[in-house]
């Protein structure tokens, strides 16, 4: 048997290009249904926990699984939103802790989540580095987010322009960065966490500018009612500041400013019941079980995982037709030389034994790369599907 | 050492058969079998070296009687007893020319592949002026120098026995007459017997016994 590998071993080795050709194939063949098995059965297993880990979700009517997907993994949906009443209401319920979700702008490339403190605790993150929020400004990375664009406490960051060419719009707001969170290998971990006061003014809603009385006469175009209008000459800030905090405000009702959505979490059983039950017929809003509404994106899943599997086992055969193919010709190429070891005095046990070692030497070289190639897809492959159905969902 | 009696072999019923009524070949003589294409020159060493059986006679190869064995132990006493040498020498390219030289170490579990074999090997290839191209694959030889390669693989086994099939063939004039004395000094040194077959009628002086196919029959040059 060992002289039978070495033979096998030998030729391989002299035909490098096309046994790696075939290990490359073979390894595909091989290593993507179980990858992708493992990676959409964890992706499930993820997105499952993460729902199941949320009671309840105001938000809305609409696309129940838009809601989840923005409010609970952080994807932008353009959700319609509910206001910061509903907050207001479901709190002076007495059933439930409302924890208000605001999405909608982003901090070089990751989402901005808009929420409250109880946002933390509620989800179990623990501050790595630095401290929690305190005042408005300020922002918390997740993990990877720090990890990425290598930020930590006392760094700043600013938020994306959400009206690039328009110079009258909303100017970015410089955040800055005072903790940063644990890794819980979920999407919290790519997201970058202010109060909802901070979310607002980043978005235009609030705003602090310099004391128009200081800044004198000529910056006032006119005074009505109390109400003082400034012409642009008028400093806005764009970052909060100890000294400016003071002068940063909202105008209008704050009961109205937008929520993407409202994470609930009854007191006990029976509160969620009488919550749910209270929204039963409500015509502008919905409050939802996430956990079902995922069923229902994980038999999405399911469906694409199914769809992939027959692409992947109709390259399967494909590949093991092409292996076949190739192992046919390359035997027949070698007639002469099989004749010959017939002549020497050799088996054709033997004979079939030196071709049996070539399939698996190449085969057993297949499954090694297989499997490489599945621990390293299996430590990105995970977030890169996760995020492909949610942006697809 | 090598006796056919009353053989008669056919691929197919109605098809070419080869009949040899009386065959003798010595112990440590130098043979040649002559005859025009398809007269059974191939045929007849597959004969003598048991990959084919006859219909029916009698053969006998250093004295064992290669008809009655069963496949296996023909094979077996082939790869032991018997060396060959083809005309396109069929070296492997993905062996070196030691590696060549073993090759029917690697193919047979009655041949033992260990650190005297090796040495021999190596002795053997120094004795053919191999010595310094042990580590180079065919392609990287002259076709003399692959002839040679091919005489010492035959001979690694110490064959009682060689059997060469137009060994010369490929080679030109000079290369030929070079092989053809290696072959010569490295049979006579081991007391080998020699049976090859030869379309060169210019070479037959050089051989003890020429077995000329188309006469069905020996005869002494």
């Amino acid at each position: 048997m060992r002289d039978s590998i070495y033979l096998a071993w030998r030729y391989l080795r002299h035909h490098r290009a096309k046994t790696l050709l075939l290990v490359l194939s073979l390894s595909l063949f091989l290593g993507l249904p179980l990858v992708m098995r493992a990676m959409s059965r964890a992706t499930q297993q993820s997105l499952i926990s993460r729902a199941e880990s949320t009671p309840l979700l105001l938000g809305k009517k609409g696309s129940s699984l838009d809601l989840v997907v923005e409010a609970l993994y952080f994807q932008l949906k353009n959700v319609e939103p509910i206001t910061e009443a509903d907050v207001d209401a479901m709190h002076a319920t007495g059933l439930a802790l409302g924890i208000p979700i605001r999405m909608g702008l982003s901090a070089r490339n990751f989402p901005l989540v808009g929420t409250s403190l109880d946002y933390f605790p509620f989800r179990g993150l623990r501050i790595a580095a630095g401290r929690e929020l305190a005042i408005m400004g300020e922002c918390v990375l997740g993990a990877q987010a720090a990890e990425t664009l290598g930020l930590g406490p006392g760094d700043a960051l600013l938020t994306s322009p959400s009206t690039l060419f328009d110079l009258a719009g909303v100017y970015p707001l410089k955040l800055h960065v005072v903790g940063v969170l644990e890794p819980s290998y979920g999407p919290d971990d790519e997201a970058v966490f202010v109060d909802l006061k901070t979310a607002w003014v980043g978005e235009g809603l609030g705003h602090g500018h310099e004391d128009v009385a200081r800044a004198g006469p000529d910056v006032v175009l006119k005074r009505q009612d109390g109400a003082v209008t400034a012409n642009a000459k008028l400093v806005q800030y764009n970052e909060v500041t100890e000294s400016n905090l003071d002068s940063f405000h909202f105008h209008g009702d704050r009961s109205t400013y937008p929520v993407t959505a409202v994470i609930v979490v009854p007191h006990d059983e029976k509160a969620g019941v009488l919550l749910r039950g209270r929204f039963v017929d409500a015509p502008t809003r919905q409050l939802l079980r996430p956990a079902q509404v995922v069923d229902s994106l994980n038999k999405q899943i399911f469906r694409f995982e199914r769809v992939l599997q027959i692409v992947v086992w109709t390259v399967g055969l494909a590949t093991t037709l092409m292996f076949v193919l190739v192992m046919v010709l390359s035997w027949r190429l070698r007639a002469e030389e099989l004749r010959m070891m017939t002549r020497l005095g050799c088996s054709r046990w033997k004979a079939g034994q030196i071709m049996g070692s070539e399939i698996a030497i190449m085969v057993s070289a297949s499954v090694v790369v297989a499997v490489g190639f599945g621990i390293l897809i299996a430590q990105f492959g995970e977030t890169w599907l996760q995020n492909l159905i949610l942006r697809g969902s | 050492m090598i006796s056919l009696r009353d053989v008669r072999f056919e691929y197919a019923p109605g098809g070419f058969s080869l009949d040899v009524p009386e065959l003798t070949i010595a112990s440590r003589t130098r043979a040649a079998a002559i005859g025009p294409s398809g007269s059974g020159k191939t045929t007849l060493l597959n004969l003598i070296s048991g990959i084919e059986r006859p219909g029916t006679g009698e053969i006998s190869t250093a004295g064992v009687r290669v008809d009655r064995l069963s496949p296996a132990a023909r094979r077996s006493f082939r790869i032991t007893a018997i060396g060959f040498v083809f005309q396109e020498f069929l070296l492997l390219e993905y062996l070196d020319t030691l590696g060549n030289i073993l090759y029917p170490y690697r193919l047979h579990p009655e041949l033992h592949l260990d650190a005297s074999v090796r040495s021999r090997a190596q002795q053997l290839a120094s004795n053919l002026g191999l010595a310094k191209l042990l580590e180079r694959r065919p392609s990287e030889l002259s076709q003399g120098e692959r002839q040679r390669v091919a005489i010492a693989r035959a001979l690694v086994t110490a064959p009682k026995l060689i059997l060469a099939d137009e060994p010369t063939g490929n080679l030109d004039p000079a290369t030929k007459q070079q092989a053809l004395d290696i072959l010569f000094e490295q049979c006579d040194a081991r007391s080998t017997t020699l049976l090859m077959v030869t379309h060169d009628h210019g070479l037959l002086e050089q051989f003890a016994q020429v077995v000329d196919l188309e006469a069905l029959g020996t005869a002494e040059v």
